[in-house]
């Protein structure tokens, strides 16, 4: 009895108590955080007489896969082919034209610190300040409700994104590859594509998917810069919560189907994260 | 003579490689966003009532902003918008700090719970909305039959109710970024040097001691920043108001971002919108220098 209490005590200090107790915590807050993504999970396989029940039913019968396809037709492929247009070609621009911009701020300083500093605040601004100008500007183009109107709004507020962050990454890199470069006759739009950019390439792809990511995610100015030709799955999720009926199940499946590519994304760029959410204020 | 002036031409042109580097981002950036932000402030001192069928903006001085002096749906939309800045931020902080602290220490799996942690964070914002839509329904939604089971019967009345509906947003928006302000200091935690770490064990210091006196003075910087990004993006809070309360009911939970956007697009009073988004952004515009401040104090100090 008393060799095996010293036992006990060895296995447990008091430190290991501390350890214990730290694991509990975080397996019930873990559990707190989990629980709201497992009754999406749950939901988008349930049944119409499942959600809509009291006591709720936690775990559906069966998997029932076909709200997937039901939500798919509700909108939800539309949705999710018109995000991601608009988030590819957005993506795109936003990277050319930001990281272009991006060595310049980095290698020559050109306008010193202020407009570096400029190019960020646009992004701070808040986007009811921005979108009344820019619907009745697109409204005065009549290219409300397409494509090109998200994709240049998205762009906007990309491009101080892109370009902060690209700016850290240039800055990082030594100088000196590039100068033997320009040293042996290279030009400078050479060493920049052909040095410059191929050694930066983690902090391309990091950018892209940000970039990206952002797009997908929006919300705010797709609710308002679209109607019915263009529909970003955004909005078709809202439009359908809005319903006369509403249909958990086929809702949950295209939230499930919306998030997935992010979540993927998100969980790919996790070493990236803290950067590219602080906009390089956190290296991380 | 001919190779002579090709050279001096890409001499000239690659002299002008910063400028052209950066023309396309200028050119976009002033033709897109500079012109409309001038065109709005112009707004903001004009009475432009769309939704009454006026059709063009006529001047009117400063009775826009005179307006929002005795606006009561302003006033209340700031006082939500303060209790989701005050209650919502501050609990991320308080949570996302602990969490923090439990991750960052060396143990099997921590990367995958850390990961665990950020799925929220990592969730479209309008799924986020729509998940919690069901969980907060009033007669079949998972939150109010758990809470029967421990005891509160009958259920709460979440979304519906003009004292749930404001602090059922902060709940929802405290779950999805909780894992941002975690994420952030975990980065801030794990950068502090180790050997201050082992000076204080040297010198037997209490764990509390090596939070107060080590921990939390090393992570002032990093705190100073994840609040200053939480306060900016809670500024923007729309996407949950819509989804969950659409600001209801009656206005309870109408932040300034969601009336800002009635004003405009469901009301079509544009000048008195555009007036409201230049309060706005002069408000952040405020609390972002009081920030940065601080921050170059620390800095600094």
């Amino acid at each position: 009895m008393e060799n095996r209490r010293s036992k006990t005590r060895r296995l447990f200090r008091p430190n290991d108590y501390v350890v214990i107790f730290a694991f509990v915590v975080i397996a019930i807050l873990l559990i707190v955080f989990l629980s709201p993504i497992f009754w999406m999970v749950s939901t988008a396989f349930k049944d119409k007489g499942e959600y809509f029940t009291y006591p709720p039913v936690y775990l559906p019968k069966k998997l029932d896969f076909s709200h997937f396809f039901r939500g798919l037709k509700l909108g939800g492929a539309k949705g999710i082919q018109d995000t991601l247009i608009v988030a590819a070609a957005t993506t795109a621009l936003s990277m050319v034209i930001g990281s272009l911009a991006a060595y310049s701020l980095a290698r020559f300083r050109i306008g010193g610190k202020h407009f570096a500093f400029w190019i960020l605040s646009i992004r701070m601004m808040p986007p009811v300040a921005s979108v009344l100008p820019l619907f009745l500007f697109y409204r005065f183009l009549k290219i409300l409700d397409t494509y090109e109107a998200l994709i240049i709004t998205y762009t906007i507020f990309n491009i101080p994104f892109a370009v902060w962050m690209l700016k850290g990454f240039f800055e990082e890199l030594p100088v000196e590859l590039e100068e033997a470069a320009l040293v042996d006759g290279c030009g400078r739009l050479r060493a920049f594509y052909k040095i410059a950019l191929p050694l930066i390439a983690p902090g391309l792809v990091a950018t892209a998917l940000f970039c990206f990511m952002f797009s997908w995610n929006e919300f705010f100015f797709a609710l308002i810069l679209t109607r019915s030709n263009v529909t970003p799955v955004t909005v078709v999720i809202a439009g359908m919560i809005g319903g006369h009926e509403i249909l958990w199940a086929e809702i949950s499946a295209v939230a499930a189907m919306a998030s997935i590519p992010i979540i993927v994304l998100a969980i790919f760029l996790q070493r990236y994260l803290v950067r590219g959410l602080t906009l390089g204020a956190v290296k991380g | 003579m001919e190779e002579n002036r090709r050279a001096s031409f890409s001499f000239n042109l690659e002299k002008q490689i910063p400028l052209l580097f950066v023309l396309p981002c200028l050119i976009v950036l002033l033709a897109v966003s500079v012109f409309p932000f001038l065109y709005s402030l112009w707004l903001s001192f004009s009475k432009w009532e769309l939704g009454m069928g006026q059709r063009s903006p006529t001047f009117a001085w400063f009775s826009n902003y005179a307006r929002l002096f005795s606006d009561d749906r302003f006033w209340g939309s700031m006082e939500n918008m303060a209790e989701v800045l005050v209650f919502g931020v501050g609990a991320q902080l308080l949570i996302g700090l602990g969490v923090a602290l439990l991750l960052n220490r060396p143990f099997r799996g921590r990367s995958w719970i850390t990961t665990l942690f950020l799925l929220p964070m990592m969730i479209c914002p309008v799924v986020v909305g729509c998940n919690w839509k069901m969980i907060y329904h009033y007669s079949y939604g998972p939150l109010n039959h758990i809470l029967g089971l421990i005891g509160v019967e009958g259920g709460l009345n979440w979304l519906g109710s003009s004292d749930l509906a404001l602090p059922s947003i902060i709940i929802a928006d405290t779950w999805e970024w909780m894992p941002f302000v975690m994420i952030v200091l975990l980065a801030g935690l794990q950068s502090i040097p180790v050997e201050l770490y082992e000076a204080a064990k040297v010198d037997g210091a209490s764990r509390w001691q090596v939070f107060w006196y080590i921990t939390l003075p090393s992570l002032k910087t990093i705190i100073i920043i994840v609040v200053l990004i939480r306060l900016m993006d809670t500024f923007k809070l729309f996407d949950l108001v819509t989804l969950l309360t659409q600001g209801g009911p009656a206005s309870a939970s109408e932040t300034i971002s969601y009336f800002n956007y009635l004003t405009g697009f469901k009301f079509f009073n544009m000048g008195y919108a555009a007036a409201l988004a230049y309060i706005q952004l002069a408000i952040i515009i405020i609390i972002a220098s009081v920030f940065l401040r601080f921050l170059k104090k620390e800095e600094g100090g």
